[in-house]
């Protein structure tokens, strides 16, 4: 059987998964050991409980809906590096608008990579620094009265209003009903998060896409 | 049974150092890996160059919005493991959640909200952030190959739809993002999360320098600034919100029409 490029990524990416599954359960087994300190199970089960059906749904979804957008690379370091819906998957699709490669094509799965892989670097790096080097100075851009602290708060509405000009100006019939959608949503359910909305407007956008691709609109 | 502040410890920065060295030696590993591979496609150095710098560009303003989230958990739990937890699988939502609901079985009905002083309630967060966030590495292992190969397939049988598709799972994440800025509520308790003055003016204007920072560079022919249009419209963005807070009245700077 051919070996091609995408079998080896599964395979260092599923080698690296399990090296990240054991880096980070050595975390709470190293703090226990060092301070011989381990948490009634009880109390660990009972506050599992409560959000383990939860945090494995969303698992399970974001793996499905995001695997065809993030290719094989750059599942695998979003989903160690985390920040994904927020950071590393629009990172990825302006990456592929940049270079003028599409999803799930070897070019695809090059730009996703390098793109995913150095906004994990970059995160990683500048939270180490923020931490490490910078936590005196920090709360002043971030604190809530710091003049700098309303650019920090619409990171998002400014990140993906430049992401979106892009792609609903070239795909202005497709973008229609999952924005209607959104909106409507949160009319009826403001605070819904976004971890909840984006399946949803995913979904709409998916099957108006196919059914406009089948009449022949898009 | 050693003690000092655990939370802070030589130990625990021992630990979140661990942390930063797996997740850069990861990402080197598959940067070089594709790096090779690119070269191997006939993929220009130039693109491949200007995929880390804009994604680097990209990063930088949202990664210190997630600084600020790991210190607003280090009033409770140092800041130590907040930074391990946002640096790895992390996401503030499911930390936030994770560690109240350790301390609420617990019995600490306080939650994050006071301030975490007993080393097995600490341990208990760290167990329940941990095994609550693990689960994608276990299932990637499983289920993304058959995901993949199922996508690709389909792709080469039908580029023009795969392709259809494709932008329309991008349009639909896109969506989501921005109807929560145009509508969507925040925190009761915290100002300048939820829809309001500030969300939508940053969301138009970010849109707005992003149209025509395109067409300029079209226009003129601009390939070099090409890749930085999208990291240079989200900050010139971020930095209107920061104006408007200062210039228009507190009132209307602050309004959030879903609270």
């Amino acid at each position: 059987m051919e070996n091609t490029y995408f079998d080896r990524a599964h395979l260092w990416g599923k080698i690296w998964s399990l090296a990240a599954l054991g880096m980070l359960f050595c975390i709470p087994v190293s703090f226990g050991l060092y301070y011989n300190v381990w948490p009634a199970a009880a109390g660990v089960m009972k506050g599992l409980l409560a959000v383990l059906p939860m945090f494995w749904t969303i698992a399970i979804v974001e793996v499905i809906s995001y695997a065809p957008m993030l290719g094989v690379g750059g599942m695998y370091i979003s989903f160690v590096s985390g920040n994904i819906s927020n950071l590393k998957l629009p990172c990825a699709i302006a990456a592929m608008e940049n270079a003028k490669v599409r999803a799930n094509t070897e070019e695809g799965e090059v730009i996703t990579t390098i793109a995913t892989a150095s906004s994990a670097i970059a995160t990683t790096v500048i939270i180490a620094a923020g931490v490490l080097v910078f936590s005196p100075i920090m709360p002043y851009l971030t604190n809530d009265d710091s003049v700098f602290a309303p650019a920090f708060q619409q990171v998002l509405p400014a990140l993906f209003g430049a992401l979106g000009a892009s792609y609903f100006a070239k795909h202005f019939k497709l973008t229609l009903l999952p924005l209607l959608t959104g909106v409507i949503v949160l009319i009826f359910a403001p605070t819904m998060g976004a971890g909840t909305l984006i399946p949803i407007t995913v979904i709409v956008s998916l099957i108006s896409a196919q059914i406009m691709f089948k009449k022949n609109l898009v | 049974m050693r003690t000092g502040d655990f939370k802070t410890g030589t130990f625990m920065y021992l630990l979140g150092t661990f942390v930063v060295v797996f997740v850069i030696a990861q990402s080197l590993f598959f940067i070089i890996k594709a790096w090779k591979q690119g070269k191997r496609l006939g993929i220009p150095t130039a693109d491949m160059r200007n995929t880390v710098t804009s994604s680097i560009l990209f990063t930088v303003a949202p990664a210190i919005a997630i600084v600020a989230t790991v210190l607003t958990l280090a009033k409770s739990l140092g800041i130590v493991l907040p930074w391990i937890r946002l640096s790895v699988i992390g996401n503030i939502s499911y930390e936030v959640t994770a560690a109240e609901s350790a301390l609420n079985a617990l019995g600490v009905s306080a939650g994050l909200s006071q301030v975490v002083t007993d080393k097995s309630q600490f341990a208990a967060i760290m167990w329940v952030t941990s095994i609550g966030s693990c689960f994608p590495l276990i299932l990637m292992p499983l289920i993304l190959k058959k995901i993949q190969r199922k996508i690709g397939t389909v792709a080469k049988s039908n580029a023009k739809w795969a392709d259809i598709m494709a932008a329309a799972a991008f349009i639909g994440l896109i969506s989501a993002f921005i109807a929560r800025a145009i509508i969507g509520a925040g925190k009761t308790d915290t100002v300048g999360d939820g829809a309001g003055v500030l969300s939508v003016a940053t969301l138009i204007f970010s849109i707005v320098t992003m149209l025509i920072l395109e067409k300029l560079t079209k226009k003129f022919n601009l390939k070099a600034l090409e890749p930085f249009t999208m990291p240079l419209s989200m900050i010139l963005a971020m930095c209107v919100a920061m104006v408007l807070a200062q210039i228009l009245p507190a009132d209307i700077a602050i309004l959030e029409w879903r609270g």
